[in-house]
Parts: structure tokens; C-alpha cells; sequence
């Protein structure tokens, strides 16, 4: 039996997206991240950023089962049964990993824009996304912290470090915004209250955020996303790769019971 | 360029179980500056939710005592030991005039007080 939401089909569907567009993120960035387990920078770290990365698929299980509820579908189903163009992450978490300072603007990028869209869903009228949007809030508060201290200690460390996130941001600039993609009939989702401000206004407010840190760090402020629509439909070769690492233990025997 | 291996130091993680617990000793982190340290103390002793608090310290912060003359000094100071001084016969003459047995607990004593 699938969850009854109360809503209109099409601002059913519009969730659903929502939903999928949410847990392709967090399971895309965390599958990323999580590759730094046994090579971080130092072992304390790798403790850090391997239990940071646990949490973001933790988060996506939690999006996918709320989706699987719409939708009856099963979780696992929805993260592991699809070939990789199905997938709605967006192109800043698309991106091949690369170095740590590459990982740490990204996952700036990225904690700031997720705050500001949770921020967005926190008074849901749609009641189980705002209980599990509370709980993860309290999570990425953690994990936003983590990120700016270390975007605080590469930005002031001459050369290597600035250099390299330099470079970083300047590969993230043309996708930073893509987090904020419109949504399909996202304009049923704010006037159900299911969101409570569309993509483009949650983009200003994200690039507002942004701007006292990154000027005190002179660090270029990314702009609007090169190509905004498409930014959850293209995807790079850096993905594929991923997706092949994945779903590899899934597919060594897809009805093995885990 | 020569890669320089981060600066770490020692920080000393003390955690809390539950509210009103001591503070009690968990370990180590090795960390850069004490913002990381407060990270890698949440990793390390609190991810699992088994810490309701840390105190995170520099290890070069802490004052260390382990001068032997102050901490062990040679002389006989077994007086200063509650066991320096026998209670047993005090004890015995206390338990007949309450009529209680050893080991029933209300007479004010641990056990292991009794013993000494």
C-alpha cells in the first residue's frame, strides 16, 4: 500500500522528483566521498570523512524510503536496479572525485546549497518530509562545519593548498548551482506548501550565504550553473565509473538477501 | 615542491556517558589545530552516540605532575591511609550493640571500608 500524501497527482509526481533529486545527491556525494576510506590526508580524517560519507548514503536510504513509500518501491530497488542516465543527481556531485581540496569545495558547495534546501522543507506541509528533513538538518549542521573548517585552513595555506582549491572551485564554478535545477512542476510543490520557496529564490539566498566567507577568503564566488537545464541530466564519464563501483557487489548476485 | 607532513599534535579526548556522569578519559586524537580535534573527537568517541559530552585538550596544555619526590616520596606515609588506621575491633563492638551482621549494608560503612 502506498503512502497517502493527500496531494494532487501532479504534485505527487513533483514530490517524487523532489525526493529523487535529494537522494540521488546525498547517495552520489557520499559514494564519492567514501572513497577516501584508507587514503585521507591523515587517519583521524579518514575516520572523519569515511563516517561523514556514511551518513550521506545513511540520508539517501532515508529520501529513498520515503520515496519508496509514494511509490512502492523498494529502496535498494531504487538505488542500485537503474541504468546511470536515470539518475537525477545534480552535475556539482557528478564530478570525479580528484584531490582533497577538490572534496573539501564540494562538499562547501554542497553542505551550503543542501542547508538551504532542507531550510526550504523544514515547515513541509507534506508532515513526514518535515520530520525526516528536522532530523538530517541536525546532521549536515555537523557536516557543514567540518567542511568550512577545512575550506578555512586550504584557503590560507600558501601555496599548495589555495592553489589547489583554487583550481577546485574554479572546476566546480560552472555547475555549483546546479543543487538549485528546477524541478519539474515545482511550482505545485511551493504552492502546496510542499517547499517553501522554489530553486531560483533558494539559489539567491545560497549565494548570499556565501558571499561574507568567500570574500574574506578572496575566493571567487561561483556563478549561475553554465547550463541549468540539464543539471540533472547529463552526466560524466567520473559517474559512470562510479556507478560501475557501485553496484558491483549488487550485481554479483542481485537477489542475495544482505 | 617537498611536501611537508601536516604539523599534528596530541589532544585528550574526555567523554561523559550520560548526563551527570564524571568526565572520564577516552584517548587520543592527533590533530592539526583544535577545531579539527573537535571533529575528530566526535568521530573517534562520539559518532555512535555513546558520549552525551567531550572535552577535548591540548596534550601541551595539561599540567603533568609525575615528580616522584612530590607523588612517591620514600618515607613511610602508610599513616595517611585510611588503612593506616585499624578499625576492626571499633567495627566488631559496633555491630554487637546494633545487632547487625557483617556485610548487611546501613551501618554507615561500605564494605570495603570495613575491611580496611
Amino acid at each position: 500500500m502506498s503512502l497517502d500524501a493527500g496531494l494532487a497527482p501532479g504534485t505527487r509526481s513533483a514530490l517524487e522528483a523532489l525526493l529523487l533529486a535529494m537522494a540521488d545527491d546525498e547517495f552520489v556525494i557520499g559514494y564519492w566521498d567514501s572513497e577516501w576510506t584508507g587514503i585521507a590526508p591523515l587517519l583521524e580524517e579518514d575516520v572523519a570523512m569515511s563516517s561523514i560519507a556514511q551518513d550521506e548514503i545513511g540520508h539517501a536510504r532515508a529520501f529513498y524510503g520515503l520515496l519508496g513509500e509514494l511509490t512502492d518501491r523498494d529502496p535498494d530497488t531504487t538505488a542500485y536496479d537503474r541504468p546511470p542516465e536515470s539518475f537525477r543527481h545534480c552535475r556539482l556531485v557528478d564530478h570525479a572525485r580528484t584531490d582533497w581540496a577538490f572534496t573539501i569545495a564540494r562538499r562547501y558547495l554542497y553542505e551550503t546549497a543542501d542547508a538551504v534546501r532542507l531550510a526550504a522543507l523544514e515547515d513541509s506541509s507534506f508532515a513526514p518530509l518535515a520530520g525526516l528533513v528536522a532530523k538530517i538538518q541536525r546532521e549536515e549542521r555537523y557536516h557543514l562545519a567540518h567542511a568550512e573548517g577545512w575550506l578555512r585552513r586550504l584557503a590560507v595555506a600558501r601555496p599548495e593548498g589555495r592553489t589547489r582549491l583554487l583550481a577546485a572551485l574554479r572546476t566546480l564554478a560552472p555547475d555549483a548551482a546546479t543543487v538549485f535545477t528546477r524541478l519539474p512542476d515545482e511550482a505545485t510543490l511551493v504552492e502546496a506548501g510542499v517547499m517553501s520557496a522554489g530553486t531560483a529564490d533558494q539559489a539567491v539566498v545560497w549565494r548570499a550565504g556565501l558571499e561574507p566567507l568567500f570574500a574574506q577568503l578572496e575566493l571567487p564566488l561561483p556563478g549561475a550553473a553554465a547550463d541549468p537545464a540539464t543539471g540533472r541530466t547529463t552526466h560524466s564519464d567520473g559517474f559512470r565509473w562510479l556507478y560501475g563501483e557501485f553496484t558491483a557487489v549488487r550485481y554479483m548476485d542481485p537477489v542475495a538477501a544482505w | 615542491m617537498p611536501r611537508r607532513a601536516p604539523h599534528l599534535e596530541p589532544y585528550e579526548v574526555f567523554r561523559q556517558e550520560k548526563d551527570g556522569d564524571p568526565m572520564r578519559h577516552g584517548g587520543s586524537v592527533m590533530a592539526p589545530d583544535p577545531e579539527l580535534a573537535l571533529h575528530y573527537a566526535r568521530e573517534l568517541y562520539g559518532r555512535r552516540q555513546e558520549s552525551t559530552r567531550l572535552w577535548i585538550v591540548r596534550r601541551a596544555d595539561i599540567g603533568v605532575l609525575d615528580d616522584p619526590d612530590w607523588l612517591q616520596p620514600p618515607l613511610d606515609r602508610s599513616f595517611k591511609k585510611p588503612g593506616g588506621y585499624v578499625m576492626r575491633e571499633k567495627l566488631g563492638q559496633a555491630r554487637a550493640r546494633t545487632g547487625r551482621p557483617k556485610g548487611v549494608p546501613g551501618g554507615g560503612h561500605s564494605p570495603a571500608r570495613d575491611e580496611a
